[in-house]
C-alpha cells in the first residue's frame, strides 16, 4: 500500500510537470504575440495598435526576447526550485499573493457546492430507485436531465432572477458573506448533483437486484436498515467514481459562475490572465487546478479500497 | 461497528464544511473596510452611491488605470480636461502656449491641496508625467517628450522631441493624471492614489475589488455631492441588470442594449442612451482583388442599413455614421452624411465593376470566381457579433456572399499580419486624444500605425503633415475635414455606426452629467442622492 502511494505521488509530480510544459507550449502557440496582448490589455485597450518600439520595451520589461526553452527552464528552476512564482504581467504583484486572495473563494465554493451535490444528488438517487417507474421516479429523472444540459451561468442568471430579483431573499452578486454565496453554490452544483443523482439511482437498482438485498428482505429487515446497512456501501463505488470527474466539472463551471456572481476566484483570474497572456498567472493556476483535480482523484482511489476491500493496489 | 464510526466521521465532516465557510468569510469581512458597512446599514447609507462598473477593478494604479481612477472614482485630474464638444478646457492647467516648434509652457493651478494636504506645485506634475512615462510605453510614444523643466512653482516647460501639436490634447488622457508623490512608498512601490480630485481614496478590498472613495471636503472646485462612492466591478451585463433591479446598485452602465427599455419602464429606474466617442467600422483589405476597386468598398457601404442595424441590433444604443467622428465634435466635418442604404447603387456600382452574377446562384462573380468575402470580429463588446451577422445578411441582398466569423482578437491580429482576411469589424476609440490628428494619421496615412487596410493616398498624407504646422485651429481643423471628405470617397474602412453607452441609474441620483469625453464614462462631482 505505501508503495503504492509513492507510486502515485510520483505520478502526481510527473502529471504536473507534464501539464506545466504543455500549458508553456500553448501559450505560446495560441495566436496573437504575447507582449502585444500584454501591452493591449495593460496599458492601451484591446483595440488600439501598438507600434514597434511599444512591443521592444514590454519585451524587455517581462524577459520575452529569449528563446522558449530558455524561458522554460528559467521558470520551472525559480518556480519549482525556488517556490518563487514569479511576478504578474498585468497586476504587478507576485503571483504567490493573488493565488492567496482568490484561492479562498473558489475552494469556499467548490467545497459547498460538492456539499449540495453529494447530499442532494445521493439522497434523491437513492429515493428514485426506490420509486422505479414511479411518477415522483420520472419527475426526478426529467428534472436531472435538465439539469445536465442546462449551462451553468444560464442557472445562475434564472437563480438570481427567481431568489434575488423576484423574492429578494439573498443578494445578487457580490462576496463576503453566506447569503452571497448561495446562489453561486447552487448553481455550481446544479450539473453534479444531477449526474450523481443518476449514477446513484442505477448503481442502487443494481444493487437492489442483488440476492442478499432479496435475503435481507426476505428475513424481515425494514427498508430502511436493508438501504443504510447493505445496499448503500456496495452502489457508491460508481458514485464515488463521478464525483472524481466532476470536481474537475465544477473548477471548469466557476469560470462562468465566478463572471456571474462576481465572485473573486480562482477560474476568472485564469481566463482573465490567458487573454491578457499573463503567463506567470495562468502557470500558477494551471498548477493549483490540476493538483487539486490530482489530489481529488488520489483520494477517490483510496476510497474504493474502502468501499470493495477486494480491490487491492499494489 | 466499524461502520456506525465511518459514519459519525462523514457526518462530522460533512457539518465541518459549512463551519469552516463561516470562519472564513468573517475572517474575510473583517478586512472589508469600513466603506462597506455603511452600505449594508440602510440608515446611514445617506449620501453614499454605489455604482458597478463594466469590468472587475483589477488595478488602482492612475498611470496604467486612469479611467477608473480618475474618470469612474475621480480621484485624480489630469492638467486638461474636454468640453462636450471635446474642445480642450482648463483643469490643473490654468492655460498653455506652444511658444515654438517643440516647446510649451504650461501655467498651474494655484491652490490646489493633494488629499494628503500638500499644495501642488509644478515638481508634483514632473514627476507624475515622468512616472507615468516610465510604467506606460503608451503613454510615453504619444506624449514623446524630451525634457520637462520647472520654471517656477506654477509654471513647467516641456520639450517635445518632434513637433506635437496635440500635446495639450493627449495631457487630457487619463493616464496622465497629477498624483502627489506620497502615493509611492520608499521603495518605489505604488500604495495608493493620493490626488487632487472631487473624492479621495479610502479603501480598495484585493479580494472582492471593491474601490471606496469619500468627498474631498477642500476640492478647489467646489461643493462635492456625495459623502462616498462605492465601486463594484461586475463583468456581466446580465448580473448588472438584476442587481440595478434588485437596488443593490444605485448607478451602472452597460446592461444588455435589449434590456434597456424594459428597464427603463421599471419604476424608479431611468435608462440614459448616449453616444460615445467609439466607433463600429470594417476595415478592408485593399490588397483583395475586388476589395481594392473603390467601386465594390462603395457598394458594400450602400449595401448595409445602418439605421436597421442601430435600431435592432443596437437597440438604439448608439448613431448611425458617417465620418470618423461623431458630428458634436468641434473639428468634425459636418458635411458628410452617413451612407443610405440603397441596393440599386450598390448594382450599379458592382456591375461595372465587373461583378454580375452569371451563374444565376444569387452571388455576383466575374472570370468565374463568386463575390465572397469573409468578416471577422470578436466577442468582448457585446454588439460586435449580431452586428456581424446582420451586416452578412444585408450583404447577401446586394449579392456579395459574407461568411462571419467570431474570434478572439488576438487571433484576429494574426491573420491580419498574414494577409489572410478580406473584412473585420471592430470598435475604435476616436478620442483617445481629443484632437482629429490621432486618429486621421494612425488610420489613413500611409505610415500610419492603424492603417491595417494599407491604404495609401500622397493628398491625404501630404494634408495631415501640413496641418501638424498649423496652429490656428480652424485653418488646422479644415485640412482635417479634407481627409475626412476623401476617405468618405474612398471608404478603405466603412464606418457602421457610434459605440453607445447605456447609463442605468436610480432616479433618487441627482446631478448626473455624462461626459462623451470620457472612455468609457465618468462621474461627476455634481452628483448627489435626493432623500
Amino acid at each position: 500500500m505505501y508503495r503504492y502511494v509513492l507510486k502515485r505521488m510520483a505520478f502526481v509530480l510527473i502529471t504536473l510537470f507534464a501539464v506545466i510544459a504543455l500549458t508553456f507550449f500553448l501559450m505560446n502557440v495560441i495566436p496573437g504575440g504575447t507582449s502585444e496582448l500584454i501591452l493591449k490589455h495593460t496599458f492601451i485597450g484591446l483595440e488600439e495598435s501598438a507600434t514597434e518600439e511599444q512591443l521592444a520595451q514590454i519585451s524587455d520589461r517581462y524577459n520575452l526576447n529569449a528563446p522558449l526553452y530558455i524561458q522554460f527552464i528559467e521558470w520551472i528552476k525559480s518556480g519549482f526550485l525556488e517556490g518563487d512564482l514569479g511576478t504578474s504581467f498585468v497586476y504587478h504583484k507576485p503571483v504567490l499573493h493573488l493565488l492567496m486572495l482568490r484561492l479562498p473563494a473558489t475552494i469556499i465554493l467548490a467545497l459547498s457546492s460538492m456539499t449540495i451535490a453529494v447530499i442532494g444528488g445521493v439522497s434523491l438517487g437513492i429515493y428514485a430507485a426506490l420509486r422505479e417507474n414511479k411518477f415522483a421516479d420520472h419527475l426526478l429523472r426529467f428534472l436531472t436531465l435538465f439539469g445536465v444540459s442546462m449551462p451553468g451561468f444560464w442557472i445562475g442568471l434564472i437563480l438570481i432572477l427567481l431568489f434575488s430579483v423576484y423574492l429578494k431573499l439573498v443578494p445578487v452578486a457580490g462576496y463576503g458573506s453566506i447569503e452571497n454565496l448561495i446562489l453561486p453554490a447552487l448553481a455550481l452544483s446544479i450539473h453534479s448533483l444531477a449526474s450523481i443523482m443518476r449514477v446513484t439511482r442505477t448503481s442502487m437498482l443494481e444493487t437492489l437486484g442483488e440476492d442478499y438485498i432479496k435475503f435481507a428482505t426476505a428475513k424481515g429487515l425494514p427498508v430502511n436498515k436493508i438501504i443504510s446497512r447493505h445496499a448503500l456501501k456496495n452502489s457508491m463505488l460508481p458514485v464515488v467514481t463521478v464525483l472524481g470527474f466532476q470536481i474537475g466539472a465544477m473548477l471548469g463551471g466557476s469560470v462562468v459562475i465566478e463572471k456571474v456572481f462576481a465572485w473573486p476566484g480562482i477560474g476568472s483570474l485564469l481566463v482573465d490572465s490567458i487573454f491578457a497572456r499573463d503567463l506567470p498567472v495562468v502557470q500558477a493556476c494551471i498548477i493549483v487546478i490540476v493538483f487539486l483535480f490530482l489530489v481529488v482523484n488520489f483520494m477517490v482511489d483510496l476510497i474504493y479500497v474502502y468501499l470493495d476491500p477486494r480491490i487491492k493496489y499494489r | 461497528m466499524k461502520n456506525r464510526f465511518l459514519s459519525i466521521l462523514l457526518i462530522m465532516s460533512l457539518l465541518a464544511v459549512p463551519v469552516f465557510m463561516s470562519g472564513c468569510i468573517s475572517s474575510n469581512e473583517q478586512s472589508v473596510e469600513s466603506g462597506e458597512q455603511a452600505v449594508a446599514d440602510p440608515s446611514a447609507a445617506g449620501q453614499t452611491l454605489v455604482l458597478g462598473e463594466m469590468w472587475d477593478i483589477e488595478n488602482i494604479d492612475p498611470a496604467s488605470a486612469g479611467t477608473v481612477i480618475c474618470e469612474k472614482a475621480a480621484v485624480t485630474e489630469t492638467l486638461v480636461g474636454a468640453n462636450p464638444d471635446f474642445s480642450l478646457k482648463p483643469v490643473l492647467a490654468t492655460s498653455w502656449e506652444q511658444v515654438d516648434d517643440l516647446t510649451w509652457i504650461f501655467d498651474l493651478r494655484k491652490g490646489v491641496e493633494f488629499h494628503d494636504g500638500s499644495t501642488m506645485t509644478a515638481e508634483d506634475v514632473k514627476y507624475s508625467l515622468e512616472r507615468t512615462m516610465a510604467e506606460n510605453p503608451r503613454v510615453e510614444s504619444m506624449l514623446n517628450i524630451g525634457s520637462i523643466n520647472v520654471v517656477d512653482d506654477h509654471t513647467l516647460e516641456i520639450k517635445t522631441k518632434e513637433i506635437n501639436p496635440i500635446l495639450a490634447g493627449i495631457l487630457h488622457y487619463p493616464d496622465t493624471s497629477i498624483i502627489s508623490e506620497s502615493s509611492i512608498d520608499e521603495n518605489d512601490n505604488f500604495v495608493k492614489p493620493v490626488g487632487t480630485g472631487p473624492y479621495s481614496f479610502e479603501s480598495f478590498n484585493e479580494q472582492t475589488r471593491v474601490l471606496t472613495v469619500v468627498r474631498n471636503e477642500y476640492w478647489w472646485g467646489g461643493d462635492v455631492g456625495l459623502e462616498k462612492l462605492v465601486l463594484k466591478g461586475m463583468p456581466d451585463p446580465n448580473t448588472r441588470a438584476m442587481a440595478i433591479e434588485n437596488g443593490e446598485l444605485d448607478f451602472t452602465v452597460d446592461v444588455p442594449y435589449s434590456e434597456t427599455d424594459r428597464i427603463d419602464a421599471i419604476d424608479g429606474l431611468s435608462v440614459e442612451k448616449y453616444s460615445t466617442p467609439r466607433v463600429y467600422k470594417i476595415d478592408t483589405n485593399l490588397e483583395d482583388e475586388a476589395l481594392a476597386d473603390v467601386r465594390v468598398r462603395q457598394a458594400i457601404s450602400y449595401a448595409i442599413n445602418r439605421e436597421d442595424i442601430v435600431e435592432h441590433v443596437l437597440y438604439n444604443v448608439g448613431t448611425p455614421a458617417a465620418g470618423p467622428f461623431l458630428p458634436s465634435m468641434s473639428w468634425a466635418n459636418k458635411d458628410l452624411k452617413p451612407y443610405e442604404q440603397d441596393l440599386e447603387k450598390a448594382d450599379e456600382l458592382l456591375t461595372q465593376a465587373g461583378w454580375t452574377d452569371t451563374d444565376g446562384d444569387g452571388i455576383r462573380d466575374k472570370n468565374g470566381e463568386p463575390l465572397e468575402l469573409e468578416l471577422l470580429t470578436y466577442a468582448a463588446r457585446p454588439g460586435l457579433p449580431p452586428m456581424s451577422e446582420a451586416i452578412a445578411a444585408q450583404l447577401k441582398e446586394a449579392g456579395i456572399s459574407v461568411s462571419s466569423q467570431v474570434l478572439e482578437w488576438g487571433a484576429i491580429s494574426d491573420k491580419r499580419e498574414n494577409g489572410d482576411w478580406d473584412l473585420v469589424l471592430a470598435a475604435f476609440n476616436i478620442a483617445m486624444v481629443p484632437d482629429p490628428e490621432y486618429v486621421l494619421g494612425n488610420w489613413y496615412t500611409t505610415e500610419g500605425p492603424d492603417n491595417t487596410p494599407g491604404y495609401s493616398n500622397p493628398e491625404v498624407d501630404a494634408l495631415v503633415e501640413e496641418a501638424k504646422t498649423i496652429k490656428d485651429l480652424d485653418l488646422r481643423y479644415q485640412k482635417f475635414n479634407e481627409v475626412e471628405a476623401i476617405v468618405y470617397e474612398e471608404q478603405p474602412k466603412i464606418l457602421v455606426a457610434y459605440y453607445g453607452c447605456a447609463i442605468v441609474k436610480k432616479d433618487s441620483v441627482k446631478g448626473y452629467v455624462f461626459d462623451p469625453t470620457a472612455h468609457d464614462y465618468s462621474v461627476n462631482a455634481g452628483m448627489y442622492i435626493e432623500e
